[in-house]
């Protein structure tokens, strides 16, 4: 037991160090959004101007409402185009299935910057102007395979004669998708939109080589700034508020989702 | 359902491909000319000092990276494949809510913290490390270590405990068990891992960049400065370059993880 002691405070120690070291940066933006000055650091003033100049700088407004708009299309798109490749990939035999998993999972594994510069290049042959939507378009293109590659193993699990069953009951192909099939697999597609939807909102890479001129969102319009020494400390506000957000989200998740478990523990007794 | 899929994998990866390969041996320009002179040039500019120093960089900033995070990011899954708590999402969700705070946001912090004067001196603290390896690599490990817990967790997640019980039933110690059951077990997590950390990290441009201090070029600056501000050619090359690193270490996903099961 005195081993298992070691080793147990060993992961304890590395897990602490993860923590800290992936947190620290949050913690310092989190201090600086709310530290009175930009350029004095000898003595913390408080201050909550800096969420407040949030909402008077246009152009930062401008930046936010495009990567909602951004993110909450390219998730609704890349979801349901994603189950439905996913759908056809699963109704593959098992050879046509791998190779197609191989060239779905290429784009998961290229470099953000080499999708960037494809992209780039294929929109510029085909004469299309960049903005909007190109930048959709690409977050479309690199959240696909995510949704497929969280869809892919509920549909496994699936009883490969329900779609069947639907079909012999009198239903359409298209019904028994949307009846049968969607509801069993409900929890991939939800988990696939997430990601997708998370991977819209912080990318950064792909965007910077879709946008043009003034057309920013949040990520390469901070970029820009870094680049003009325009940083103002109403970024680390917005930040901190999405940080807050996110955690809230994550708690209350956690929280409705452990009352059904409890409710049918308490049942199984 | 697939053909459409198929197509539009061609279009967005395919085509583009052919035009990096393109540009690299010949004088294809996207921007303006569509010429095909075929050259050698590429192969001058692959022992150009200033690509080998990128190249040099790459590898070692990243390479440092990805083994750092193996060794705190296996047994950090390894704890979290483990606890039983009903808060167990949970712990894990608080690993991801760094990733939804905004990358250059989180850079441009820790850029502050390696600065002399910055709002750690608060606390009476002050840096002096931008430029430093020490500063680049402890940045990128802060950027890319969950990406090498995740998918190292997941195999260890699904793995099927019996078969650890089976191994001490057979007079295994724990580490014999980990060495022969449960290491071998997890291999397609590691390697999904070490991909989707060494591949970012070594194309990462905008790190380098801020906590370099501008001083170290690796080869993802070094393409973002040539496509937007030097020559196509030359960008194309670099990025051949990547995409054969990466295929080198797709060709070793497929091997391990068919399906890709862990790359999420």
């Amino acid at each position: 037991m005195k081993k298992n002691y070691w080793s147990l405070s060993f992961q304890v120690t590395l897990t602490v160090i993860t923590f800290a070291i992936i947190y620290l940066p949050i913690l310092v933006i989190l201090l600086m959004s709310i530290h009175g000055s930009q350029y004095n650091f000898e003595k913390f003033s408080f201050t909550l101007r800096w969420y407040q100049a949030i909402f008077t700088d246009r152009q930062l407004v401008d930046a936010i409402i495009v990567t909602l708009q951004i993110a909450t299309l390219s998730t609704l798109l890349a979801t349901t185009f994603g189950t439905l490749f996913a759908i056809g990939i699963h109704s593959l035999r098992k050879k046509g299935r791998l190779r197609m998993m191989v060239l779905n999972n290429m784009p998961v594994v290229n470099p953000d910057i080499v999708t960037g510069i494809l992209m780039f290049m294929i929109f510029r042959f085909l004469r299309i102007s960049f903005g909007f939507p190109t930048m959709l378009l690409a977050h479309v293109f690199f959240s696909i395979p995510f949704v497929i590659l969280s869809v892919l193993p509920k549909l496994k699990q699936l009883d490969p004669n329900i779609f069947d069953a639907a079909l012999d009951l009198g239903a359409t192909k298209f019904q028994a998708i949307i009846k049968v099939i969607l509801p069993s697999i409900k929890v991939g597609v939800i988990a696939g939109a997430l990601i997708a939807f998370t991977m819209s909102i912080d990318d950064f890479i792909i965007s910077y080589f879709m946008k043009q001129g003034e057309f920013h969102n949040v990520s390469t319009l901070i970029y820009s700034r870094l680049g003009k020494r325009q940083i103002s400390p109403n970024i680390f506000a917005y930040n901190s508020l999405i940080v807050f957000l996110t955690i809230g989200i994550m708690v209350t998740f956690n929280r409705l989702n452990r009352n059904p478990k409890k409710i049918m523990e308490r049942e199984k007794k | 359902m697939i053909w459409p899929y198929v197509i539009w994998l061609t279009i967005i990866i395919l085509i583009p491909s052919l035009f990096i390969i393109l540009a690299t041996v010949s004088s294809f320009h996207i921007f303006n000319d569509y010429t095909f002179r075929f050259t050698t040039e590429f192969i001058r500019f692959l022992s150009d000092p200033i690509f080998l120093n990128a190249f040099k960089n790459s590898i070692k900033y990243a390479g440092l990276t990805t083994m750092i995070c193996l060794l705190i990011g296996y047994p950090v899954a390894y704890f979290f494949a483990n606890i039983k708590s009903k808060n167990k999402t949970l712990y894990i969700a608080l690993l991801i809510v760094p990733i939804w705070s905004n990358m250059i946001v989180r850079i441009i912090a820790w850029e502050n913290v390696f600065k002399p004067v910055s709002i750690i001196n608060l606390f009476n603290l002050s840096f002096d490390l931008i430029g430093y390896d020490v500063a680049i690599i402890i940045a990128m490990v802060s950027m890319y270590l969950p990406f090498m817990i995740f998918p190292i967790y997941a195999v260890l997640d699904k793995m099927d405990h019996k078969l650890i019980e089976a191994a001490h039933d057979l007079g295994a110690g724990d580490f014999q068990t980990f060495y022969k059951v449960t290491f071998p077990l997890s291999l397609g997590g590691i390697v999904s891992g070490i991909i989707m950390t060494l591949l970012p990290a070594m194309t990462a441009f905008a790190l380098p960049e801020r906590i370099g201090g501008g001083k170290v070029i690796l080869l993802g600056n070094l393409i973002e400065k040539q496509i937007f501000r030097g020559s196509f050619n030359i960008a194309a090359t670099v990025s051949l370059v990547v995409m054969m690193v990466m295929l080198g270490l797709f060709a070793l996903i497929v091997h391990f993880d068919k399906e890709g099961e862990t790359l999420l």
